[in-house]
């Protein structure tokens, strides 16, 4: 039921633009000076993904991904909790 | 049909400028502000133009704007969080006047 | 002569904020009304997350919202202000003020959006970490209100205090103005503590 084609829609045309931005952010991961860097980056490719799956599932007219996305969102708020715990009691390491 | 399309480009492009913003500023405070003003916006513009552009059932839009509440609601949030468990941890904030240190010794 | 009467209007600020705490702590919500107001939006949510209409769906869906309400009915809705009846407060909530915050919020958002692309572009910053007061005192008021701080533009939220019944705010502004409590606290909350007053304490 896939079309021939969804990059031309424009919408793939988000996607990839969003695919674009989160690669290079990739740059801020690995070379953060400190351990709260690299959260703020994985943290912008997590929303970022999460609005992919978005798109992703109303392209794929597969539209159980939605709740999939709403659950990685959660999953992401959770994470960001308990690293800044983290670090809050251990120091930056 | 020109309103979602314009939504569309305007989001992405606040995206790109979130990016940079990230890798330009210099300090972790600085890019919480890229990070969360610019995903909140970009993410927000670009599910309202979704939401508009598709042809699906009605609970499908009502679910994509849902994400979105979801996204509103959540990031500064989490940024709040980063922010304060870096300044507890000891980064330094590159600043003028820093209050939070003077009064939290 | 005048240090007396300075030190006099200093304890009658005093006695009229715990005044203020005293009237919010004996004027809350009913637990009835706590527990339907909680469980009208565990059902909304539940409806929207699942999608579908039959009626087995629907009473399943009643009667876990009720299970949960009755028990967590204190987180939700526990700082909300006691002011007319029931239906009144949810028609005003939902017709009134919530399409209120969001045209408010709308115009903010876009601004600090554009802001921030300005900022990453020519680098022209020259951030500092503030302090402000509020006058919300309750948990839910304070919450929202430093979240539509963050997304206001050009601050961010970074503590929340409270010493002798006062909120303070620590912010993380991106270019500071001044540094008088007042004139930040004007130039930062803007409009929006003026629409939460009315609803949190």
């Amino acid at each position: 039921m896939v079309e021939e084609n969804i990059l031309v829609d424009p919408l793939g045309l988000a996607i990839i633009v969003l695919l674009l931005t989160s690669f290079i952010l990739i740059y801020r991961v690995i070379a953060g000076p400190t351990l709260p860097d690299r959260i703020v980056g994985l943290n912008t490719i997590t929303t970022k993904i999460v609005v992919v799956i978005a798109l992703l599932s109303v392209l794929l007219k597969e539209y159980y991904l939605i709740d999939l996305a709403i659950v990685l969102l959660l999953v992401n708020a959770v994470g960001g909790l308990i690293f800044s715990k983290h670090f809050e009691k251990e120091g930056e390491r | 049909m020109i309103i979602e399309y314009t939504l569309l480009a305007i989001g992405l492009s606040i995206m790109i400028f979130g990016m940079l913003g990230v890798l330009r500023f210099p300090d972790v405070f600085s890019r919480l502000h890229a990070s969360t003003k610019c995903d909140t916006g970009g993410a927000m513009s670009i599910l309202i133009a979704t939401a508009l552009l598709i042809d699906t059932p009605f609970m499908i839009k009502v679910k994509i704007l849902i994400l979105t509440f979801f996204i509103v609601m959540l990031n500064p949030m989490i940024s709040h969080a980063i922010a304060r468990g870096a300044h507890k941890a000891g980064v330094k904030p590159e600043v003028e006047v820093d209050m939070y240190a003077r009064d939290n010794p | 002569m005048s240090r007396v009467t300075f030190y006099l209007r200093e304890r009658i600020e005093e006695i009229k904020s715990r005044y203020e705490l005293e009237r919010q702590e004996s004027k809350k919500l009913p637990k009835e009304e706590k527990m339907i107001l909680t469980w009208i939006i565990i059902l909304i949510f539940w409806f929207i997350v699942s999608g579908e209409f039959y009626w087995q769906n629907m009473l399943v869906g009643g009667i876990v919202a009720l299970i949960i309400s009755s028990f967590m009915y204190e987180n939700l809705t526990d700082d909300l202000r006691c002011r007319g009846s029931l239906v009144r407060k949810i028609l005003f909530l939902s017709f009134i003020q919530i399409p209120q915050y969001i045209f408010i919020m709308i115009f903010q958002v876009v601004e600090s959006n554009f802001r921030v692309a300005k900022h990453a572009i020519f680098l022209d910053i020259d951030p500092g970490i503030i302090r402000i007061e509020t006058d919300l005192r309750s948990e839910t008021g304070t919450t929202l209100l430093s979240n539509s701080i963050t997304l206001t533009p050009g601050t961010l939220t970074i503590d929340v205090s409270k010493k002798l019944d006062k909120t303070y705010l620590y912010v993380h502004w991106i270019d500071v103005k001044t540094l008088n409590m007042k004139k930040a606290g004007d130039e930062i909350k803007g409009d929006v503590e003026r629409w939460l007053k009315k609803i949190f304490w």
